[in-house]
């Protein structure tokens, strides 16, 4: 008789509505597994840090000598350059006339050296004429002299034109120098891997920017920033890898180079230059092999330096 | 006898409607409450399951989820380094201002996630590629972000369309669903990076490292070895969820007056449910006494009367819990108010259920035991 009762069914139907929905609640899905491979370290015992590719030999931040607008650009992003060739002149209108100057002076002075130089020659014929008249006293002692006065006069006038010249050709030499100074040029082989600067823009003395970054990229070293307090973890000549950022199934094998002696304050990876910094980071250079997928200077990278089973931090606890 | 037993129950249809209502009333009451109970409470841990991982590792000072205190970023290289650690990755969480088109702003939970590995991602994405974040200025939201921060109801935002974070246009790339924020906020992801574009400067950013145990270690034993290596503070998914809800009960009065809220149900429900019954005892003893008179034992009484109470005992609890799950049901799908029903609950609510019952049987039965026999007759 109880199955004759609704109540009886409408509390069976609850009961297994509560089960349905305990079921259904209960059901979280799985935690998602990563969408790529994250880096993983080899080692049992690793030392991990944030690596930066850059040059071998470090990368040179080319300056002006001087501020001034930039006249021309011989190069351009990815240009190989040799050492000494031209990367830049800064604007030489001024110097260029200051030269132009120096050199018409020094020509109009050559010139007059010229014509002084015909009236000493007048002056000495005339001397010597007088002279010869003298010894057989047909001229007086006082033409005489008179005529070695001006030959004298002549001579001291030719020496001056000439101490003048030579002045002048040193003021065409140093309008050629500041000429060749406003050039800049490579000072060393490599690849020029950033350019800053277009024509026509003001090359300061202390720019925000380097003008253009010169590097060797034939060879490529890593310089890996370990946190300062895993520092003494940090061993020489261990082995390393590296990952880039965005592929972590190709490990990348690293050499090790050198373990910078000074600590520095970590460099803002955000490229944000207000970032207030608090940590020191050691550094340690790396040299790696260029591995088939291209790589570029300034790539940052994931590293894993193997740590020796001695190496433990001291507990403070 | 025992269709006798369930005559005397049934006969009576007011009584009956009475006692089951009675039962009814007080298991929907301790069920449903419950259940709002613990669903708040998992809201309080919502980040958890919109984030999943299984070492959480965050500064030595923080006990619970909402409230994180950032560390600095080579901190994830730290416990990278840490034995037993095999892989992590650095994760963002802030709440920042997002500002729609026509000028309203509304407060997102942001969430960075590690670029490449994308570890921390929401489990279920509805629409839309997570991997597209690593374009830049995208961000995935949530079903709630949509209702939010949508111009008007005809126009719902949709994969493409912008909005704007702390005056940084964001294009939205995908829709993804999540659990309800604590504080109600939808959740907005982006990649960690650009989190750290989107949110206003401070001098630290990162909020959590997200690690995994490497093979052959458990969880615990790595979140320990970290302590151990960095004096940060990692925890497990489960102690971090214990930790949080920790916080909630020695911090708010959420758990104080949800509590009273319980107890008193649980009374209310008791004495409604004990008492119905008692009555419907006392009620029928003129015919348990007749049932004696005429030589039925006071084993078989006691057993009658067990079997009616628990006969609407679980037919009280069925309407009981059946009235709550319709009340989940239209709950869940509007997302609020918080429900959750761990299947502990309703077991609970049963057991309970059938111990009023008992206890109120139990009355009857030592009724019945000194009952006369001739108290019929007399009249």
């Amino acid at each position: 008789m109880l199955f004759k009762r609704v109540s009886f069914y409408l509390s069976m139907t609850g009961i297994i509505g509560v089960v349905l929905l305990v079921h259904q609640l209960r059901q979280t899905p799985p935690r998602p597994v990563p969408v790529q491979e994250p880096a993983r370290s080899p080692y049992t015992n690793s030392v991990a840090a944030t690596g930066i590719i850059e040059a071998a030999r470090e990368n040179v931040k080319i300056g002006a000598p001087k501020g001034g607008l930039i006249q021309k650009i011989f190069v351009e992003a990815g240009s190989r350059v040799k050492i000494g060739e031209p990367l830049l002149e800064l604007d030489s209108r001024e110097t260029r006339a200051q030269l132009a100057a120096m050199q018409a002076q020094l020509e109009a002075m050559q010139a007059s050296l010229h014509s002084e130089k015909v009236l000493a020659a007048d002056a000495a014929d005339q001397f010597e004429r007088t002279e010869n008249l003298a010894r057989q006293n047909v001229a007086s002692v006082d033409e005489r002299t008179r005529k070695q006065f001006a030959l004298q006069s002549m001579e001291a006038r030719v020496a001056k034109i000439e101490a003048d010249i030579k002045a002048a050709t040193a003021q065409v030499e140093l309008a050629q120098t500041n000429l060749e100074v406003l050039v800049v040029r490579a000072p060393r082989d490599g690849t020029i891997l950033q350019l800053n600067v277009r024509e026509g823009e003001y090359a300061g003395l202390t720019p925000t920017e380097p003008l253009m970054i010169l590097g060797d990229t034939d060879r490529l070293q890593i310089r890996a920033d370990v946190d300062e307090q895993n520092a003494p973890l940090v061993v020489a000549k261990q082995p390393a890898v590296a990952f880039l950022k965005g592929d972590t199934r190709n490990p990348i094998p690293l050499h090790f180079v050198r373990i910078e002696p000074y600590v520095v304050p970590k460099r803002s990876l955000t490229g944000d230059s207000s970032e207030r910094v608090d940590t020191r980071v050691l550094q340690i250079i790396f040299e790696l092999e260029r591995p088939t997928t291209p790589l570029y200077v300034g790539q940052q990278m994931d590293v894993f330096i193997q740590r020796p089973d001695g190496a433990v931090l001291a507990q403070s606890r | 006898m025992y269709r006798l037993a369930l005559k005397m129950l049934l006969g009576d249809r007011a009584k009956y409607i009475m006692l089951v209502g009675g039962l009814t009333f007080a298991s929907l009451l301790m069920t449903q409450q419950c259940a709002v109970f613990f669903g708040l409470l998992s809201w309080t841990t919502s980040h958890m399951r919109n984030m999943r991982a299984s070492i959480w590792v965050v500064d030595p000072k923080v006990e619970q989820i909402n409230e994180i205190k950032p560390m600095r970023d080579t901190d994830v290289n730290r416990v990278r380094s840490v034995t037993g650690v095999e892989f992590a990755v650095p994760l963002y969480t802030g709440v920042i201002q997002a500002r729609i088109a026509d000028g309203s702003f509304k407060p997102v939970e942001m969430i960075g996630l590690d670029a490449t590995t994308l570890v921390g991602r929401p489990p279920r994405i509805l629409s839309g590629r997570l991997e597209d974040l690593r374009r830049p200025n995208t961000v995935m939201i949530d079903e709630l972000a949509v209702q939010r921060l949508s111009l008007s109801k005809d126009h719902p935002l949709r994969i493409g369309d912008t909005f704007e974070i702390n005056d940084r246009e964001a294009r939205v790339i995908g829709i993804c669903r999540t659990d309800r924020h604590f504080f109600g906020y939808p959740y907005v992801y982006t990649s960690y990076d650009q989190a750290l574009q989107f949110a206003p400067r401070t001098r630290k950013m990162l909020s959590i490292v997200l690690a995994e145990p490497a093979p052959g270690w458990t969880a615990t034993q790595t979140a320990r070895q970290i302590e151990k290596e960095t004096q940060l503070k990692a925890y497990t998914e489960d102690e971090f969820e214990k930790s949080t809800i920790r916080w909630f009960f020695l911090n708010t009065g959420i758990p104080a007056s949800f509590g009273t809220t319980i107890l008193l149900g649980f009374i209310v429900g008791m004495a409604v449910s004990g008492q119905t019954f008692y009555s419907f005892v006392l009620e029928n003893l003129k015919h348990l006494g007749a049932l004696k008179a005429m030589g039925a034992s006071n084993g078989l009484l006691a057993r009658m009367l067990l079997l009616q109470a628990f006969t609407v005992g679980m037919i009280g609890y069925g309407l009981g819990v059946g009235l709550t799950v319709l009340f989940g049901l239209a709950v869940l799908k509007k997302g609020q108010p918080p429900f959750l029903m761990p299947y502990q609950l309703p077991l609970f609510t049963l057991v309970v259920i059938l111990i009023i019952c008992a206890f109120a049987a139990l009355l009857g039965i030592r009724k019945i035991y000194k009952l006369e026999p001739a108290v019929v007759f007399r009249g």
